[in-house]
């Protein structure tokens, strides 16, 4: 039993809470904001150390025991996701204070940011499957606010389109979980895959799989990404680049976690089709972000890229291409928060989007320039940035089970992606500086520290993998050996 | 040896120095100065390592990196990759001298561009000492990125920045490539050391995965090497500054690919596919580059096809010279082992005279104003010692003597007719053609390097044409090219001399079973007889000064090129169409209306998820554990389904408000019959609350339309939501009859001994599962907060956020 486990979901909606009362005080709201991130991040790293010593760790909420209770588990990749979770939090926040304006922030922005967190945070700690449909409930409600909130037209009509898919989505989860009782007559996700284990994978049980594999997908931007480039593009830069980071990978979060512990037993169809679905997210979301001379279109479909890209080293199922995929989300959260501010940064100082309306803008800001060069960089895949570890094992994975074709689509979309995020650098900051006089009254004060940090993240993570490998590899033999779960889960009798 | 990490380091270090430097010094001193002795520092360390190298030691170092996955710094120094790191800094610190006073210290960027020039010289150190392959990987694509910002330096002009993304498009798609083949080496293999790899040759050939792996990284080494069909990048690149040409488009970074190739050659070597893929792209380059080049009217763009043309004599000179690992015998193979050593030779000549050449263009360019052939001629009056390293660079370029040139063109001749000889890989059959190829290739080149020299220098000064007025170049930018000048002579004079020095090690490197047997020994001589080679030599100049003279009559045939289909157009035509298509489809299925997403979404829930129950038989209907159907659930069950029924068929939004009520009592009744009475109140409440706020809400409404849609659109909704309605109910009926187990609801039976409840239902809500009310508490409080929110907060009249328009 470990109580801090609770506290990552906890912190965020009692801060959120707080802030809800003290409604006019917004320097209060910004400061308890980063506090509670800052508390989050501080609880990560001592979970952290736990597992590392002593195993995953365990809360079985109100002392029921699992499988009878609604259980949380803190394993490494949960935990590594919720650290990075808090991180790029802290660096939207700060770069919400002076972009989101006071009248959002008025209205609960910041509360409303906690609560999405804390619903993420939930999914990621969750040992419960119908816990965790709850925890997407308190992530989605929260967006669903957060992407309308300011109510100009445009964000209303991509929220209506947002909810109404989303909603249907949550249904069908709903609906899921309802037959995966009936057949196995538990939620608890360790219990689930000792009866999976138990009974076999029948023919029902990988339909049954598939239905789950959809629910996610949907939320993951995994081929059903139908809804993202419009919702992601409407709301604030902060807003925005809080949903790129984070809540695709969720969804993936719960793919990789369902697939890897309670649907491991048929990887022939399931992990298959995992891997065509992400060879054609990354395929359609290559072409997507190669087709338009838009900044914040091209930035959105290159988070489907991404998301197929991980996936395609889940699809293999194998130790490498597993562990690519681990640093591939790790790098992934922090770089799509990256290019997600930058890219609206661009889009505040010059007031369009369209790369053909601006040119030069590397003279007056060189700082934002150079630092999206290297999120262009980081975002293909470069080394020795962030994602090349994670593509250089991705790739061997997918080769070593034989998905050649699957490895060589991920190679060929990144060269796309990378052409796409180039396209962008060379129109809007190369070129004659051909800013009107209203674009340089422009400032990016306070906007620049947080994609400073995140810059600077995304080459310590390529530059000092080793430092953080021992928990990568602890967490991928937590996914690879789904014992060691079950063990931690239902093998706790009081302590 | 930390020393030597240092010295690699030193590039790295100075590159987050320049900003600095530039800073406080700028423009009183130029910053080139302060960058100057980073190369001179590392080519005397490198120098001090070579007599131990040339002695036929290898240094063997690591520094841990990432050695969780065996991915560390680890460094081989034998005579090849020594060879390199020392025309690689000995270059550098020419061409950073030389930049001193190319590039103007008060309109350039010079930090920029030192910082750029810094990273490449690191990089590409890095590439050539890399023993590991991911290594060498890292300091690849640091290479490409490097140039690629070199190249778009002036980044205001379009051209700069075309040639630059062409470049780096390429270059990438290559390192990709190699990237895929090095992970199936690795895998194969099963180590990252091309070391290792070399002592596991017997594993690597006769792997079903040789063949991929091969191509995969030639591509790699084709696009970073120039080789056909990738040359069309480097004519581009000719957009950067010219020591920037002269550096990495000529003598460094397109030498990676021939590097790569002759460092994998004892892992692919002595096999045919390797043999002809190598040799006879080498052939095709050399021709595509030499022939082309003679038509060049820029004196840059000349200079670049004849690069690729070189590169190509050196990439097929590699290609034959992998011959000599096919046999078994090591005394058989030696003879063709020239080949290598040719390769290698004619590598370091190249450096100096097209190092040379392309510093006298900037010279000319420089002090001109113009490198267009068509404007220029007469210099020779005015730029006397340009015109004198002029001479010394083309020549050796063409192949005559007294330059070195002269020797590496000979023994290319030497290992071309050698290969003749083979009676391996079908050369039998193909052997004259490959003489017959060289030969015309070296024609071209003769005709191109007399084309460069004479329009250039002789003639009559076309002064009106030029702005500036002409003079000799400032001492400053001569000192380079003369230095390197003068060792085009000093090679040809003393050829064994740096033979035995430099030559030697590098070629017992690329082939080291053949080091051992101490079979590679060769005595270069300017004269050696009247020989084929020679011969063929003199037919090159005579057939070559014919041509050259009558340019005018056969320069037509050029206008037969077809233009449509050069490589260039492709490029152009491909990128197009791949944005056009792209945005072709992404518009044809992203139409922004959501019932096309959601005919999308189900659809592919219909066709994955039923097709995966019919596929995997997972439909069973076992309902031997059902209760019996009473006729009160009958009844409600016909309920329902007219209530159904009837929103569907509703004329008015009232008509469907009630109907959807009504299915919801309906529902609320089974509760009843089920005997969970609280259920069923709850559930009564809810439907009532909604079904007014519902009816509050929709009088606001507009009335509703007549469907008149089309008949095919009622028919897909018809389609899929009846798919939907059929598979949910296929599954809840296979879910229900495959009760596996008990279900853990047991354990709440006795809710009122372990929670005190009396109720199960309320038991689960506030005790078991209280974490779940928790957080639905939060959603309700959430849901409440935002519509609040939707209300109160309306950021007027702007339609997107933040200042967009």
């Amino acid at each position: 039993m470990n109580n801090l486990i609770i506290l990552p979901v906890i912190i965020p909606i009692i801060t959120g809470m707080v802030l809800v009362i003290f409604r006019n005080n917004i320097w209060l709201h910004r400061f308890l904001s980063l506090l509670a991130t800052v508390l989050i991040g501080i609880v990560s790293v001592l979970l952290l150390e736990q597992i590392r010593t002593k195993g995953i760790q365990i809360l079985c909420l109100g002392g029921w025991e699992a499988p009878f209770g609604i259980t949380l588990v803190a394993d490494m990749l949960a935990v590594l996701l919720v650290l990075v979770t808090a991180i790029v939090t802290f660096c939207c926040l700060c770069y919400a204070f002076s972009s989101i304006g006071a009248e959002r922030e008025r209205h609960y922005f910041y509360s409303f940011c906690l609560f999405l967190i804390a619903g993420v945070n939930g999914a990621f700690l969750t040992g419960d499957i119908f816990n965790m449909f709850v925890c997407f409930e308190v992530m989605l409600v929260a967006s669903y606010v957060l992407i309308s909130l300011g109510g100009s037209r445009i964000q209303l009509r991509e929220s209506a389109k947002y909810i109404l898919i989303n909603m249907i989505s949550s249904f069908l989860f709903l609906v899921a979980i309802a037959f995966l009782y009936s057949m196995t007559g538990t939620l608890n996700m360790a219990d689930l895959s000792v009866r999976v284990a138990e009974a076999g994978q029948g023919g029902l049980m990988t339909a049954v799989s598939l239905l789950f594999l959809f629910v996610f997908s949907l939320k993951a931007g995994l081929f059903l990404f139908f809804w993202l480039p419009g919702s992601y593009s409407v709301p604030p830069t902060a807003i925005a680049a809080i949903f790129a980071a984070l809540l695709t990978k969720v969804g993936i979060y719960a793919i990789i976690r369902l697939f890897s512990l309670v649907f491991y037993h048929d990887p022939g169809v399931t992990h298959l089709f995992i891997g065509i679905l992400a060879a054609a997210s990354m395929v359609l979301g290559a072409m997507g972000a190669v087709a338009y001379w838009d900044i914040k279109r091209i930035i959105t479909y290159t988070v489907v890229v991404g998301v197929g890209f991980v996936l395609a080293g889940f699809a293999s199922f194998s130790l490498v291409g597993i562990r690519g995929s681990v640093y591939y989300l790790i790098h992934d959260m922090v770089v799509k928060a990256l290019i997600f501010l930058i890219g609206g940064t661009v889009i505040h100082l010059t007031g369009t989007g369209k790369l053909r309306e601006m040119s030069g803008l590397i003279r007056m800001y060189p700082k934002l320039g150079w630092m999206f060069f290297i999120a262009a960089l980081s975002v293909s895949g470069i080394p020795p940035l962030s994602g090349f570890i994670g593509k250089i094992f991705i790739t061997e994975g997918t080769f070593q089970s034989g998905y050649y074709w699957l490895g060589g689509i991920g190679l060929i979309t990144s060269l796309m992606v990378l052409y796409s995020v180039m396209k962008i650098f060379m129109n809007v900051f190369w070129g004659y500086t051909n800013l009107t006089e209203d674009m340089q009254k422009g400032t990016t004060r306070g906007l620049l520290l947080p994609m400073a940090i995140l810059t600077l993240l995304t080459i310590a993570l390529g530059l000092g993998t080793e430092g953080i490998h021992e928990y990568v590899d602890f967490a991928v033999e937590g996914l690879m050996n789904p014992n060691l779960y079950i063990d931690a889960v239902l093998g706790f009798k009081g302590q | 040896m930390s020393c030597f990490y240092l010295a690699l380091g030193i590039p790295f270090i100075f590159a987050l120095l320049v900003p600095f430097l530039h800073k406080k010094f700028n423009p009183k001193i130029h910053t080139g100065w302060f960058i100057l002795f980073v190369p001179l520092v590392i080519l005397f360390y490198l120098l001090s390592l070579n007599p131990s190298i040339a002695g036929g030691k290898t240094i063997y170092l690591t520094l841990l990196w990432i050695s969780a996955y065996d991915i560390n710094l680890t460094a081989n120094i034998d005579g090849l990759s020594l060879l390199f790191g020392l025309i690689i800094v000995g270059m550098g610190f020419l061409v950073i001298l030389y930049s001193i006073y190319y590039m103007s210290k008060l309109r350039e960027a010079l930090d920029n561009f030192y910082v750029y020039l810094l990273l490449f010289i690191g990089s590409m150190l890095g590439l050539v000492f890399s023993d590991n392959v991911f290594v060498l990987y890292v300091f690849w694509e640091m290479t490409s990125i490097s140039s690629f910002l070199l190249i778009a330096f002036w980044f205001q002009r379009e051209k700069s920045r075309s040639g630059a993304l062409k470049s780096m498009l390429i270059t990438i798609f290559g390192g990709l490539s190699m990237l895929a083949g090095l992970i199936i080496l690795s895998m194969i293999t099963d180590t990252n050391s091309i070391r290792e790899m070399i002592s596991k040759v017997g594993i690597i050939q006769s792997h079903y995965l040789f063949v991929p792996a091969m191509v995969l990284i030639l591509t790699g080494a084709f696009a970073k090497s120039v080789q056909f069909p990738f040359s069309i990048w480097l004519p581009d690149a000719m957009e950067a500054p010219t020591p920037v040409s002269a550096y990495l488009h000529s003598a460094t970074m397109v030498k990676a690919g021939i590097y790569l190739v002759a460092r994998l050659t004892p892992v692919f070597g002595g096999v045919p596919q390797w043999f002809w893929f190598v040799s006879g792209i080498g052939l095709v380059t050399l021709l595509y580059g030499s022939i082309n080049a003679v038509r060049q009217t820029d004196l840059k763009a000349l200079l670049a096809y004849s690069t690729i043309g070189q590169l190509g004599l050196i990439m097929s000179l590699l290609g034959l010279g992998s011959a000599a690992l096919y046999f078994e015998a090591a005394n058989e193979g030696a003879i063709y082992a020239v080949a290598i050593f040719a390769a290698i030779f004619h590598l370091v000549n190249h450096a100096t005279f097209k190092g040379c050449l392309f510093m006298v263009v900037g010279i000319i360019d420089h002090e001109l104003g113009t490198r267009d052939i068509r404007k220029l001629g007469g210099l020779l009056q005015l730029m006397p010692i340009s015109f004198l390293l002029a001479v010394i660079g083309s020549f050796a370029m063409a192949g005559l003597p007294p330059f070195n040139g002269f020797l590496s063109k000979e023994l290319f001749f030497t290992a071309v007719l050698n290969a003749v000889k083979m009676n391996i890989f079908h050369m039998e059959t193909w052997g004259v053609l490959l003489v017959f190829l060289a030969w015309i290739a070296s024609v071209f080149t003769f005709i191109y390097c007399m084309t460069m020299l004479f329009k250039t220098f002789a003639g009559v000064p076309k002064g009106r044409k030029l702005k500036k007025k002409v003079h000799e170049a400032p001492i400053g930018m001569l000192i380079s090219p003369s230095i390197l000048a003068g060792l085009v002579i000093a090679m040809f004079c003393y050829p064994n001399f740096f033979s035995k020095h430099l030559l030697q090690p590098a070629w017992e490197a690329v082939l080291p079973t053949f080091a051992t047997s101490g079979l590679l020994q060769i005595e270069i001589s300017a004269w050696h007889g009247l020989n084929t080679e020679l011969l063929m030599t003199i037919g090159v100049v005579a057939v070559g000064t014919l041509l050259y003279k009558t340019i005018r009559k056969w320069y037509g045939i050029y206008r037969y090129y077809p233009t449509a289909l050069t490589l260039n157009n492709m490029y152009e035509f491909l990128l197009e169409k791949l944005e056009q298509f792209s945005l072709a489809v992404t518009n044809r299925y992203m139409t922004g209306s959501v019932r096309d997403y959601l005919v999308y979404i189900f659809g592919v829930i219909i066709l994955a998820g039923g097709g995966a129950l019919l596929m995997f038989d997972g439909i069973s209907f076992n309902s031997s554990q059902d209760s019996a159907v009473s006729f009160y659930e009958l009844l409600l069950l016909f309920g329902m389904l007219s209530a159904a029924l009837a929103v569907l068929l509703a004329k008015t939004r009232l008509a469907a408000v009630v109907a959807v009520g009504a299915l919801g009592f309906l529902v609320a009744f089974f509760f009843v019959l089920f005997r969970a009475p609280d259920l069923a109140l709850t559930q009564l409440v809810v439907e009532t609350i909604t079904t007014v706020l519902f009816l509050l809400c929709f009088y606001h409404l507009p009335r509703l339309k007549k469907d008149d849609s089309p008949i095919r659109f009622k028919a897909v909704n018809g389609v899929i939501s009846a798919g939907v309605g059929l598979l949910v109910t296929l599954f809840a009926l296979s879910a229900n009859g495959n009760r596996l187990f008990e279900s853990v609801s047991k354990f709440y039976e006795n809710a009122y001994e372990l929670a005190g409840a009396n109720n199960i239902v309320n038991a689960i809500l506030v005790d078991f599962r209280g974490f779940d009310t928790m957080l639905e508490i939060l959603v309700l409080s959430m849901a409440g907060l935002g519509v609040y929110v939707l209300i109160k907060l309306h950021l007027a009249g702007r339609t997107e956020n933040e200042g967009t328009k």
